[in-house]
This record gives structure tokens, C-alpha cells and sequence, in this order.
């Protein structure tokens, strides 16, 4: 391992995501949801009346939608009560719309993303970082030499404010409208920060960008709102992470993701989720893809109590290609409820899911997930596999992939696999002298393998030691 | 539910006792049957799939007003078996095996598990009980029934004994047509200690029928229940065929073969719900779909938290023989027990150009080719038919439904 990753080694115990700070907000909103806390939000953050109307439109759609109840094995959500969520906390900063100097922020703010290694990271790997603290976007700065060739990254309420009318276009219409469902809603009547990643035609941003989010306050509930326009020719990665440490009440993790991948751009989405286990973690994520246009999602879900995220994309143009690599890893009462959909909806589209998924002391997970392939759409092909490994017998695997194909021209297969880890392979590690630990975590980590090489090398490691740090204390 | 009281405005108590006395019943199954009808009201259709936007069966759309009538129900029946087995019509059974039936009777298949499987009880007039005892193989059992009303429904029990065995084959198919018309069948399987069922079934009704079937088996220890699955007929069929495995080391196999075409709607259900140590399951289904017919096949694999050492495998393979049909699919596992080792696959696919490229190089005209490459198609699932009349049978059906077509 490298010295560039020792900031990772250095905080090898799960405080680095466990220690809690002080609450020191400058605005937070009363818990629940009225027209209110909703004019609130938008008055604190000084909004043009279109968004404001957005936000109270939704509301009302919100209000209107039942909670999902008929999914076949739903995670139980019964423990989450929207009305008992503080939807929005601004933390007292100066400056609004972030800074772009680390030492500027409070000591206490500074220090959280210190101990989760961003600065570090940003100086290494990064083309650009956002950091959210609570509703806020604390922390933003990019490479100079991107914004020279028109790129824009910069925190979503800034963009509403100096972007409008890419924002007004984009923002919840066409990709993720908030009648998508209740949470959807939800976001939209209550979102704050979140990253707006703007690429001009033909500009290849050749590190990552990334943003963090850190949920501080007990009971909150972060609604980050990302939207990401990759014009033609484009390419651009883009990179999340979340925590937050675990508080005696339930959190609620709403984020919205928009992607907007142009013809012949190259969009990839990567995140890795590791939020507190009393979390829910409610998510809803859309790409469009125009002709030729490749969406790329790579997501670990580590945290949460309970996780429904299914990435979707929708294959317009001609041509466009998507990638779903996604692995999720349930402990001890977890219900990580995680997969893909795709929507064929042109010729010669093709698109690859690869699932991994990892029980163990009693945790549950499940692939859902569907594939559409709409009348017409010629010479498409997709594959799905998924693969699970189960460490126990208290421990839950389900796999409910749904396929829907209106289009004969077609190559569509979908496979998978359930197993234990193979006593065999213990044993074989063992008799080359490593322990009954370290043979069980290097079996994960070779099963997990596909999703880690497709990440920068410093987010493979940290998937690795999430993982490492996940299955210590109970293997022994 | 609106078409719950749609149906039950038409039927009365007095129809069902009908149908009990006509039969000779016993009391306690006159009370089952009226439990049934009094349920209809809040029960609700069989579960099927939805995706956001779509449903993949609407059985809502059934005119059940128009489609059930009670009392007038025809068939022409055959109920034939060797004379170790006892095949016998309900009547009989209900006058000479009360005990066996009080055992059995609505205890695999609730009767009270959906709407349909309630009408089904509260309704059925006629049926078919299959008794194997110990130690006996009985070959060659046939039940063919021919539908020559409206609604016909009907109810079969097969029960084997320690160390038997039988194969059966059940067929359903139309005699007088008309506009629209209802089949629908339960059956339940008791596969005692290390019996052997192998159950054939061909449903070739008449494409104006609807038909909802529930095929349901419990395997004791080291007993295996294999099930074979034709479907060609019907304009909506609502199946499931499934087996628990209740004894350790039993084993079930689950075979279908369906060809859609016209606007033909077939929604199938395989599933095994693994629930003892070292079981085993192999459900394999391949179909075509032609014209504008839809498939929808949902497949579950449910391992529960005691069933130690499981292997289930499940394999599903639909070809699309033209561009306006729709092939759905969902095959779910549900795994408890990480002692086991599962998997599943599915495909949607055409008929392969290459293999069509090369037939016709070798001077095999493009239809026959076609032909030759779809019978193909169906040989890994007709290869696993134990009983020879139902593979030939099937085989015809196929090549008879391919040489209509251009």
C-alpha cells in the first residue's frame, strides 16, 4: 500500500465514521413536513419563486402518494416517521455557498471531513470536491484548469441561483419528476445542497469529481439533490460518499440524482454509501442516455438500517450503453434492498448488471430489479448477474429480478448464484498458513473483486476496509 | 372487490348444496364448500407481478357474471389407472375414502387462499382421486376431461403411500365450444415416505377459455414429486404449479413447455419452497411466444432457515417467434440458509441467425429450418418427459402449431 493511502490505515476502527460532533446550526427547520417549514427552507435559502413552487407542488404530491406497501419483501419501514424528521439544518458558517479553503470552516466541521480523509484525498486523486454538512454544502473547490474549459461544479442551491435556466430545465422534469414516488416527492419539497456537475461539449474532466456527505445531527433528515449534464462528446466521473454517526433515533437519507448523459458522452456515477445503521436511506437515481451515450453506476452499500436504491437508467438514443456494478453488504440489522433498472427504449442498446451482495449475522439482502425492453428497440442485449455470498444461517439472501420484453430482435440473459463461502476454500487458505479470519476476508474481497476494480484505487481501498471493518469482531 | 360481488350476486348457498348433495357429500365437506362461497367477498384475485406502470396479469378482466354457471356444468370424463391403484371419480371417493379425504382435502391448497382457489371449492362438480398404496408402482394413470359447458371445475387428489409409485397424466381439452368459456382445476399431491409422483399434465383448451390451475405438492422424506407441464390452449391461463419440501432428502423437478400465439396470455408460476435438510429442486420451463401472445413466468426458490444442505436450480428459456409478442420474466430466490447452493438463469431471446445460416446453406429451406430449430429448442425440456404419450403428444402439438404458421 502506498503512503497515499495511509490516512486510511490510520483510522482503522469505525470511529472514523462513529464520532459525533456538537450541533451548531445557524437555521433548523421544526421536525415534519408542512407548507410552512417548506417556505422556511426556501425563504432561509433566498429562492427564486419557481423553485419555491416546485418545492410546494411536490409537497402536495407528497401528501397526496401512499407509503409503498405492496413490494413484494419490502424492507420494513414501519420505525420511519417522516413527521418526527427535522428536514433541514444550516450550519453556522460564514459563507454560504461553501468555501474553497479548508482552514476557513469552523474547527469542528473541519475536523469531521479531517477524520474521513477528504482533504487528503482531494490533494491525490481529485479533479474537484464538494463536502455537505447537515443540509449545507460547506466546502466546494475545483481544479482551475476545468473551470478554464467552461466545467461547472458547484453546490446545487448556488446553481439555482447563478444557472437558472439549466437548473429549470433539468431540475425534477424529465428524469426524476417527484410524482416518481413518495419519497421522490418528499425530496423535492425539502431538498438542500447536493453537487451541480455541468460539462461542456467535448471536455474530458480527467480525474474524479467528488462530493461528501455527513449527516451530524441526531434525528435529520438530508435531502441532497445532484444533478449532473454531460453535453455531447463529454466525460466526466463523478464520485459520492456518505456517513453519519448512529444517534437513538431514526435518520433519513432522501438524495435525488439526475443525470443527463449527451450523445456520445461518458457519464460514470460512483458512490459508497456507509451511513449509520439507524438510517433509512431512501434514494432515488435516474440517468437519461442519448445516442451512444455510456451511464456507468458503481454503488457500495455498506450502512443504513434500511437501503431501497435501484439506480435506473433509460437507454433514449441509439446506440447508448449502461453499466451497473453494484454490491451490498448486510450485517446485523440490515435490510439492504439495492439493484438496477434499465429501460431499453432505442436499437442497439445493451446494458450489463452485475450484482454482488454479502449477508451475515442476520442481515438481509436483496436484489430487485428490472429490465425493459420497449417494442422496437432492435438488436438490444442485456446481461444480468448476480451473485451472493451468505456468512450465516440467520443471515437473508433474496434475488427478485423482473424482465419485460416487448422486442423480439433481442439477446437477454439474467443468471445467478447463492451460496456459502466454500469450506473448500478455507481450508486450502488455511493449509497455506493464513488464519480462519484472514482466508474468510480474502475470499470477500476476491468475490467483490469485479466492483473494486472499477474504482480509483483510493476508493477500492476504503471499500475493502469498510468491508474488513464490517467483518471483524465476528469472525473469530 | 367489485368482481367479488359481480360473482356473488349470482351464486347462492342453495347452488352449492346442490352440488354437495348431487355428490352424496358428508356434511363437513358441504360446510367447506359454503365457507368457501361465504369468503369470496373479501378474498382477493391470486397474486400477480407489477412493475412500476404495469401489471403482468390483469385477472380483473375476467367476466366472471357471464363466465360461471354452476349447475350446468358437462365434461366428458376418462379416469383410467392399472388395478393395484385405486383412480377413482369424486363420488366414489367420497362414499368409500371419507377417511382419506377428511385427511387431505384442502390442506395442501387452501381453499380459502385466494378468490379463485374459493370458487373453485365452493363450485366444483366434479373430480378425481388417485390412491396409491404402499409398496405399489402403478403406471399409466390417465384423467382426461373434456369441457363441454360454460364453466367446468375441477378437483384432484393424489395420495401415495410409503415406497409407491405412479405416473400420471392429465389432460384437459375442449369439447363443445363456446364464446368464452372457464376451466378451473386444484390439485393437491401427498407424496408419502419415499414415494415416487411423477404428474403429467397438457392443457389444450380451447383458445376462448380462461383456465386458473393450482398444482400443489408435499413431498414427505426421501419422497420426489416431478411435475410436467404442457400449456397450448386457452386465451388467459393463471397457473402454478409448485412442491414443498417438507421431509429431508426429498426432491421435486418442475418441467414446462408452453407455446403462445394468436393474442394467447399465459401466466405461469413454478415454485419450490425448500423446507427440510438435503432437498433437492431442478425447475426447468422453456416457451415460444408467437403473433401477440404474452408469456409471463414468475419462478420462486424459497430455501427456509432449516433446510440444511439445499441445492435448487432453476433455468427458464423463452424464444420469440415474432416481433409483436412480449416474453416477461421474474425468477426470484429467497434464501434463508446459507447452507445451500442455488442459482437461476433466464433468456429472452430469437431463434440464433448463425444456426438459421447454416440450415439453409446445407439446402434446408428457410421454413423448415425454422421449423427443425424450434422443435430443437424444446428437446432439453421434452427429454425429461418419463411418460412417452405425453412427450409425443406434445411434440405434435408443437410441430402441428409450427406448420400453421407461414
Amino acid at each position: 500500500m502506498s503512503s497515499d493511502q495511509d490516512h486510511l490505515q490510520e483510522t482503522d476502527t469505525e470511529a472514523r465514521f462513529e464520532f459525533k460532533k456538537e450541533e451548531n446550526a445557524a437555521v433548523k427547520s421544526d421536525k415534519g413536513l408542512t407548507e410552512e417549514v417548506i417556505r422556511m427552507i426556501s425563504e432561509d435559502k433566498d429562492e427564486p419563486d419557481w423553485m419555491l413552487e416546485r418545492r410546494l407542488r411536490a409537497l402536495e404530491q407528497y401528501q397526496n402518494m401512499p407509503m409503498p406497501s405492496d413490494w413484494p419483501g419490502m424492507p420494513d419501514l414501519s420505525e420511519l416517521d417522516v413527521e418526527e424528521i427535522i428536514p433541514y439544518i444550516r450550519p453556522d458558517v460564514d459563507k454560504r455557498e461553501g468555501v474553497d479553503d479548508w482552514t476557513e470552516l469552523p474547527d469542528e466541521i473541519k475536523d469531521t471531513f479531517d477524520k474521513l480523509g477528504i482533504p487528503e484525498a482531494e490533494k491525490n486523486a481529485l479533479s474537484g470536491v464538494g463536502a455537505q454538512y447537515e443540509s449545507e454544502v460547506v466546502y466546494q473547490n475545483m481544479q482551475e484548469q476545468w473551470e478554464e474549459k467552461g466545467v461547472i461544479f458547484c453546490n446545487m442551491d448556488k446553481a439555482v441561483q447563478e444557472h437558472p435556466e439549466l437548473v429549470k430545465e433539468h431540475f425534477m422534469t424529465t428524469c426524476v419528476p417527484p410524482s416518481d414516488n413518495k419519497f421522490a416527492a418528499l425530496h423535492g419539497a425539502v431538498w438542500s445542497g447536493g453537487s451541480f456537475v455541468y460539462v461542456p461539449e467535448g471536455v474530458t474532466v480527467e480525474m474524479p469529481v467528488q462530493a461528501y456527505f455527513r449527516m451530524n445531527s441526531e434525528g435529520m433528515g438530508q435531502f441532497e439533490h445532484t444533478l449532473i449534464i454531460a453535453e455531447e462528446g463529454s466525460e466526466v466521473h463523478y464520485i459520492e460518499g456518505c456517513s453519519a454517526p448512529k444517534y437513538g433515533t431514526h435518520n433519513l437519507h432522501s438524495g435525488g440524482v439526475e443525470v443527463f448523459v449527451g450523445e456520445d458522452a461518458h457519464v460514470q456515477y460512483s458512490t459508497v454509501q456507509n451511513w449509520s445503521k439507524n438510517t433509512f436511506n431512501l434514494n432515488t437515481k435516474r440517468a437519461i442516455c442519448e445516442a451512444n451515450g455510456t451511464m456507468e453506476w458503481v454503488s457500495g452499500s455498506m450502512g443504513s438500517k434500511a437501503t431501497m436504491l435501484y439506480p435506473c437508467t433509460i437507454l433514449k438514443g441509439r446506440g447508448s450503453t449502461d453499466t451497473h456494478i453494484t454490491i451490498a453488504f448486510a450485517g446485523e440489522g440490515q435490510d439492504i434492498d439495492t439493484g438496477a433498472k434499465v429501460y431499453h427504449n432505442a436499437p442497439d442498446t445493451s446494458s450489463t448488471i452485475e450484482s454482488k451482495s454479502i449477508s451475515k449475522d442476520g442481515g438481509r439482502t436483496n436484489y430487485r430489479g428490472l429490465v425493459h425492453i420497449a417494442d422496437g428497440a432492435e438488436n438490444s442485449s442485456t446481461a444480468v448477474e448476480c451473485d451472493a455470498l451468505m456468512f450465516d444461517n440467520e443471515s437473508t439472501s433474496d434475488t427478485m429480478p423482473y424482465m419485460e420484453i416487448e422486442e423480439s430482435k433481442v439477446d437477454v440473459a439474467h443468471e445467478a448464484t447463492v451460496g456459502k463461502i466454500g469450506d473448500e476454500d478455507i481450508f486450502y487458505l488455511q493449509s497455506r498458513g493464513l488464519d480462519d479470519d484472514d482466508a474468510k476476508k480474502m475470499i470477500v474481497a476476491g468475490f467483490i473483486e469485479p466492483i473494486t476494480e472499477e474504482l480509483p484505487i483510493e476508493y477500492a481501498v476504503e471499500l475493502n476496509r469498510l468491508i474488513e471493518l464490517e467483518m471483524e469482531g465476528s469472525l473469530g | 372487490m367489485s368482481a367479488g360481488t359481480q360473482v356473488h350476486a349470482n351464486l347462492t348457498e342453495e347452488q352449492v348444496r346442490e352440488i354437495s348433495e348431487g355428490l352424496d357429500e358428508p356434511d363437513w365437506l358441504t360446510e367447506i364448500r359454503l365457507e368457501a362461497l361465504a369468503a369470496l367477498e373479501d378474498l382477493e384475485m391470486p397474486d400477480v407481478i407489477r412493475t412500476p406502470g404495469r401489471d403482468w396479469t390483469n385477472l380483473h378482466e375476467l367476466d366472471f357474471e357471464s363466465l360461471v354457471d354452476p349447475l350446468n356444468a358437462a365434461e366428458d370424463k376418462d379416469q383410467v389407472g392399472p388395478e393395484e391403484a385405486e383412480v377413482l371419480p369424486w363420488s366414489e371417493a367420497v362414499a368409500d375414502h371419507e377417511d382419506l379425504l377428511q385427511e387431505h382435502f384442502g390442506s395442501i391448497v387452501d381453499p380459502q387462499e385466494n378468490y379463485l382457489t374459493a370458487l373453485s371449492t365452493a363450485l366444483f362438480s366434479t373430480g378425481t382421486v388417485i390412491y396409491v398404496p404402499e409398496g405399489v408402482d402403478a403406471e399409466d394413470v390417465t384423467v382426461r376431461t373434456e369441457q363441454n359447458s360454460r364453466s367446468l371445475f375441477n378437483y384432484t387428489l393424489v395420495v401415495t403411500e410409503e415406497s409407491s409409485s405412479v405416473t400420471i397424466l392429465e389432460r384437459q381439452s375442449t369439447g363443445e365450444e363456446a364464446a368464452e368459456q372457464y376451466y378451473s382445476g386444484v390439485v393437491e399431491v401427498a407424496a408419502g415416505e419415499n414415494s415416487y409422483v411423477q404428474y403429467g399434465s397438457l392443457q389444450n383448451l380451447s383458445e376462448d377459455a380462461y383456465n386458473f390451475t393450482v398444482k400443489r405438492g408435499v413431498a414427505d422424506t426421501y419422497a420426489t414429486i416431478d411435475w410436467i407441464e404442457g400449456n397450448l390452449g386457452t386465451q388467459l391461463t393463471k397457473t402454478e404449479v409448485s412442491t414443498t419440501l417438507s421431509g429431508d432428502s426429498s426432491e421435486t423437478q418442475i418441467v414446462g413447455a408452453f407455446y403462445g400465439h394468436n393474442d394467447q396470455h399465459f401466466d405461469l408460476d413454478a415454485k419450490v419452497w425448500h423446507r427440510a435438510e438435503h432437498t433437492t429442486a431442478d425447475l426447468v420451463t422453456r416457451g415460444v411466444t408467437d403473433d401477440v401472445a404474452r408469456s409471463v413466468y414468475e419462478g420462486v426458490q424459497d430455501v427456509g432457515a432449516d433446510a440444511w444442505d439445499t441445492s435448487s436450480y432453476q433455468r427458464e428459456n423463452t424464444l420469440m417467434l415474432s416481433d409483436e409478442s412480449e416474453a416477461d420474466a421474474s425468477p426470484k430466490l429467497i434464501i434463508n440458509n446459507h447452507d445451500t447452493e442455488a442459482s437461476h438463469s433466464a433468456t429472452v431471446g430469437q431463434i440464433d441467425a448463425e444456426d438459421l445460416f447454416y440450415m439453409t446453406s446445407r439446402g434446408v429451406d428457410p421454413r423448415s429450418a425454422r421449423n427443425m430449430l424450434v422443435e430443437g429448442f424444446f428437446v432439453p425440456v421434452l427429454e425429461e418427459i418419463d411418460v412417452d404419450e405425453l412427450r409425443e403428444d406434445l411434440e405434435e402439438l408443437i410441430g402441428t402449431r409450427l406448420r400453421e404458421r407461414e
